[in-house]
């Protein structure tokens, strides 16, 4: 689904290479870990993924589902089943959650030439998938996580991937600022997006979300590059050992 | 004092049209006078430095009431009111005066209506209409006012079933159109109004003044829409006068006007009073709007609140003069004001001249004023969501502005404000 192919990335305004010649290939139906220290690169290669200005790639290739994926927008990225969600989710002061979520469904959807969802149709869908994430009806009033904590801010983002139905998850430290009982919660919601058409990528410092979202592949990010892969277990070994080994 | 010659064509033009008649003739002798000491103002006058009206209004505009336009052309200017569905009464005013045919009363006898054209105006009115306004436009105004609505709510009424106040311009002649409206509401009254000026393409000026006079107790929602014509002059002065714990929520949306001079003043004259000024541009080529307020907390604890929200595209330019006067028994004193401004293009620009004259000691007095282009941490969300580049500007600029009519209590209102909003932005994606 994602072929990665010795990505370089720099930073726009100032001459920083960030990604140094990454390889990375995610399959349909896996679940993918990429654990590193932090500065290693590993949201930088998220925001790569979904076309936040601001980064240049100087070399290499990402293909997903057949496409140049760096030629697409960043629109065109979502709607084609591209979804990241934010370490730091954006607050949008003045555009009522359920509205956003609305307009943002029924744009992919024209964008892949499928009817517009009517208003019930919708409406339906939210609640459903909103109880099961513990996200009020109050929240999907108040404007996009304005005045939301940590963890309704990441409930708030699982919820979206789970309304807009994204053939590609990444997840930047989704864990971070959570709480246990926060954790359990938006690891069940991504677990039960869990599909044999759908791949995650999970970003992550520490290997405590792995204890519930549990991966197929787990990669180590080290100065720009991945730098070891394996099973599962590669978490573990690291939460033991930390990163030292890696360090560049 | 001194005495400025009148020389531009503008004012000539005033100078030789002027002849009062009637009860009122006094009156307007002595407004005309006080006019006459600035003559329009200009760019050397600094509350008016960035509106020079000697230059704008380059050619006559001779004062005119009445109108010359055929019935088809009037009505389709009634009928771009986005209130037709929501105003529960409405006073229609065709080119400065009058049109009873057009208007429907309210029906109700707990207000009160007179038109302002009338030879016998009611003690109520023409007990307020009193020279000594120290701006020369609305001196110009009371000189030259030819109608508008006199309304006076009965103590303890409430009329909370909108009513509007709609003042058509054909612009069918280059002209200065000058109506004037009296509110009162008296002890413990409430009402909520609409003020709506829409106009026709051409040149003209429209002067208007609102004179809003609110009694102890009472409260008064007010909401403005202006779509003048885009060639027009909308010259406007608001004069707000609030007794002991009077109540004042008032928003002002201004979508059209080549040129837009809007004023307000308001005066806390009893304690535990209330005002909320709001306001938002939405503003387009080269588009020019110059609101300038003046809060004056004379008696203390009072609570003021103004908040506009500015949104400039293209070469269009905003101004924002808000001016704070807390005098020295004032003490409590709640006062905040803010603006700020969005500018969509390079060549779009704002002034924001803040200014707070504080001679009380025990005050929580604020201001703060910011401009800028979109957020683009904000864009790249809205975008990695899969809403297109066009859309996601547009749904963040119409929040922007929403700011500044959230908390309009009427959700009928709300939602007419929102439609404006929402038209001035396909039309921009459309341009």
């Amino acid at each position: 689904m994602l072929e990665i192919k010795n990505l370089h990335v720099s930073l726009e305004e100032e001459d920083k290479q960030i990604i140094k010649g990454l390889d990375l290939t995610i399959n349909a139906g896996e679940v993918n870990a990429i654990m590193g220290p932090n500065g290693s690169g590993k949201s930088t290669l998220s925001y790569v993924l979904a076309g936040r200005p601001g980064y240049v790639v100087t070399d290499g290739s990402i293909t997903y589902k057949g496409q140049d994926l760096l030629e697409m927008g960043i629109d065109e990225r979502a709607a084609a089943g591209v979804f990241l969600a934010f370490q730091y989710p954006i607050e949008i002061p003045g555009v009522a959650t359920m509205q956003f979520l609305k307009v943002a469904l029924n744009a992919q959807r024209k964008a892949r030439n499928e009817g517009e969802m009517t208003t019930p149709e919708f409406m339906r869908l939210v609640r459903e998938k909103a109880e099961k994430l513990n996200v009020t009806t109050d929240m999907l009033k108040r404007p996009v996580n304005v005045g939301f904590s940590g963890g309704e801010k990441k409930r708030a983002e699982i919820l979206q991937m789970a309304v807009l139905e994204p053939a590609l998850c990444v997840l930047d430290e989704t864990d971070s600022g959570l709480d246990i009982d926060a954790l359990r919660l938006v690891a069940e919601g991504v677990n039960a997006l869990r599909s044999p058409e759908r791949a995650m990528l999970l970003i992550t410092h520490y290997q405590r979300l792995l204890d519930y979202i549990v991966p197929d592949k787990v990669h180590v990010m080290s100065d720009g590059r991945i730098v070891k892969s394996g099973g599962k277990e590669l978490a573990l070994e690291l939460e033991k050992d930390g990163y030292a080994a890696f360090a560049a | 004092m001194t005495v400025t010659l009148m020389k531009t064509p503008a004012e000539t033009a005033y100078t030789d049209a002027f002849d009062p008649q009637g009860a009122l003739a006094d009156v307007r002798k002595s407004a005309f006078a006080q006019f006459a000491e600035t003559g329009l103002p200009h760019r050397r006058m600094e509350d008016w430095k960035w509106t020079d009206l000697r230059q704008l209004m380059s050619s006559p505009l001779p004062p005119v009431s009445g109108t010359t336009a055929s019935a088809g052309t009037i009505d389709a200017l009634i009928s771009a009111s986005p209130f037709g569905d929501v105003a529960r009464a409405r006073l229609v005013f065709v080119d400065g005066a009058y049109d009873a045919d057009r208007s429907s009363l309210p029906a109700t006898g707990d207000v009160e209506f007179a038109s302002l054209g009338s030879d016998d105006l009611p003690g109520w009115v023409s007990d307020k209409l009193v020279a000594g306004s120290t701006d020369p436009i609305a001196a110009l105004n009371l000189a030259y006012m030819s109608d508008g609505a006199g309304l006076r709510v009965k103590a303890g009424s409430s009329m909370d079933a909108p009513i509007e106040l709609l003042f058509v311009t054909t612009a069918e002649q280059a002209a200065t159109y000058t109506t004037r409206n009296v509110v009162v509401l008296e002890e413990g009254a409430s009402a909520t109004l609409i003020e709506t000026h829409i106009g026709g393409t051409g040149e003209y000026v429209h002067n208007a003044v609102t004179q809003l006079h609110i009694a102890n107790k009472a409260r008064l929602d007010r909401v403005k829409v202006q779509e003048e014509g885009l060639e027009a002059i909308h010259l406007s002065n608001t004069e707000v006068h609030l007794a002991d714990s009077a109540y004042l929520k008032d928003f002002t949306l201004t979508i059209g006007g080549h040129a837009t001079r809007q004023q307000g003043f308001v005066t806390f004259e009893g304690e535990h009073t209330e005002s909320h000024v709001s306001g938002a541009f939405l503003l387009t080529g080269k588009q020019h709007n110059d609101t300038r307020l003046v809060i004056d907390h004379a008696v203390p604890n009072c609570l003021s609140r103004e908040l506009f929200k500015c949104v400039m595209d293209e070469a269009a330019r905003g101004i924002f003069q808000g001016k704070a006067i807390v005098r020295r028994d004032a003490q409590k004193t709640d006062g905040n004001q803010s603006s700020h401004a969005l500018l969509l293009s390079d060549e779009a620009e704002f002034d924001a001249k803040p200014e707070l004259e504080i001679y009380a000691d025990d005050v929580v007095c604020g201001h703060g004023a910011t401009s800028g282009d979109l957020d683009e941490n904000q864009m790249f969300y809205l975008r990695a969501r899969g809403i297109p580049e066009t859309e996601a500007k547009s749904m963040l600029i119409g929040a922007f502005a929403a700011e500044a009519f959230d908390d309009v209590e009427s959700d009928a209102i709300r939602d007419v404000l929102g439609g404006l909003a929402e038209g001035w932005l396909e039309r921009r994606k459309a341009g």
